[in-house]
């Protein structure tokens, strides 16, 4: 057994990090793309009710436990009905809560670019839509890079709550090990390590990206 | 009907609802003082002027940041036992959350005590004050300012977080709905009063730290002037 062991966890761990992998890379799709869409229609339009609905939206995700909210979405709507298997689940549950972080985000990085530059291009014949994506859409962008980055980093973690629902990541995988071979102090370490290592890298493909934005 | 069955079950679920919020609350109190005191500790450690006392400090830091709560708590909980010190789930919680959440508030600490211009401390050097007196009478009073929005935000974040001690047995609000829900088959009408009780908690923290964090933004532009009037009633703030 104990010869067998580095193999299994080094199996365990493969398959439960491309699975955390996967839904990082999903939520934070979703997030991405909430947190810009809602960010860019506040900008663009200004009216009040787009922004009310918004900020209930951010309010309500942000003071509810991530975890809660999963809890909510995977079991609450089956009892409605609709069953999302435990991978759709995390998915949209932390992209929808990402979309909550990401948005406010995108905001202040959009407002930040001085008013003056969107009223320059709208009086030299730019459509108001064109001034955003040509001239605030590309600086703002740049302004939010780093909060997204540390989003980033913060949702790696986060995908260890989806264990919780079921969903094969490595902390899921990691439990499994446990149950089997009773070696919780070497698997859960080593489970450290690999958060470790995946947090290092998305931190510094973040920073590569904001360098590489930086010096054009 | 969905409040109809929430009322119908409230006699049963308020009590227990309320015994898990008790424990929700102590291990969110207990954690952030843990966590406040050790984050001194650190950013102290950080200050030092041996490199090798400020590297252990910026470790610890690095790895409660990059690591997720919950294998955190697992290794506390689980792991520590089999080198002979066995936590109460409680205990391992709070523990757990203060370890993590002490790198988070040395970095407000950090960042309160930079937003103080260094001429405040060259100025009160000069002016005769000892280095602690510096620190005391000046440096301190500022940045203290500068820290407490922050450290609201994250005692919400805490509160939030503790409900990942659910997954190492911990009876608090998470854990006793997730209960419930195995008991009545009702998980919609269950963790909705859970994400309301929780939202009852944070959202009036977060709605004070917004405004505590905003007028500390109009401030900070008022007190450096921006393009108005020149900078020079620096004494004048506070």
């Amino acid at each position: 057994m104990s010869d067998a062991l580095p193999g299994l966890i080094v199996e365990a761990f493969f398959a439960g990090a491309l699975v955390t992998v996967k839904v990082t890379a999903g939520a934070l799709a979703v997030a991405l793309a909430i947190g810009m869409t809602l960010a860019a229609a506040t900008v663009l339009t200004n009216s009040r009710m787009l922004q009310t609905a918004i900020r209930i939206y951010v309010e309500a995700l942000r003071n509810v436990p991530s975890l809660t909210f999963l809890f909510l979405l995977y079991y609450g709507l089956a009892s409605l009905g609709l069953r999302l298997s435990s991978m759709v689940a995390a998915i949209v549950g932390l992209g929808l809560i990402g979309g909550a972080i990401t948005v406010d985000i995108f905001r202040s990085g959009f407002r930040s670019i001085p008013v003056g530059q969107s009223e320059a291009a709208t009086s030299i014949g730019l459509t108001p839509f064109a001034a955003f994506r040509l001239i605030v859409l590309p600086q703002g962008l740049r302004q939010a890079l780093p909060s997204i980055g540390n989003y980033a980093v913060a949702l790696v973690k986060d995908t260890s709550l989806v264990a919780a629902i079921a969903a094969p990541e490595i902390m899921f995988n990691a439990r499994q090990l446990v149950n089997e071979t009773f070696q919780t102090g070497l698997i859960y370490g080593s489970v450290a390590l690999v958060y470790l290592v995946l947090t290092g890298a998305v931190a510094q493909v973040m920073s590569l990206v904001e360098r590489r934005l930086e010096t054009r | 009907m969905f409040f109809q069955t929430i009322a119908d079950n409230i006699a049963d679920w308020g009590p227990r609802l309320l015994a898990g919020l008790r424990l929700t609350f102590s291990v969110t109190a207990g954690g952030f003082c843990l966590a406040f005191m050790l984050a001194l500790l650190i950013e102290f450690l950080r200050t030092r002027r041996h490199a090798a006392v400020r590297f252990i400090a910026r470790l610890y830091i690095a790895s409660a940041r990059g690591v997720p709560i919950l294998v955190i708590l697992y290794l506390l909980y689980f792991a520590l036992p089999g080198a002979g010190i066995t936590l109460s789930a409680v205990a391992a919680g709070t523990i757990g959350l203060a370890a993590v959440y002490a790198a988070y508030l040395a970095e407000v600490f950090r960042a309160g005590l930079h937003a103080v211009p260094a001429g405040q401390r060259e100025a009160a050097l000069s002016s005769g004050m000892s280095p602690l007196q510096a620190f005391r009478l000046v440096l301190l009073p500022q940045a203290v300012r500068h820290t407490i929005a922050p450290l609201l935000i994250n005692l919400v974040s805490l509160l939030k977080d503790s409900s990942i001690c659910a997954l190492i047995a911990v009876p608090e609000l998470t854990l006793v709905s997730r209960e419930l829900m195995s008991e009545s088959f009702l998980p919609l009408h269950v963790f909705a009063l859970t994400a309301l009780l929780y939202f009852g908690l944070a959202w009036p923290a977060s709605l004070v730290a917004r405004a505590l964090e905003q007028r500390l933004h109009q401030q900070g532009q008022r007190d450096s002037g921006r393009g108005k009037r020149p900078v020079v009633e620096v004494a004048a703030v506070g």
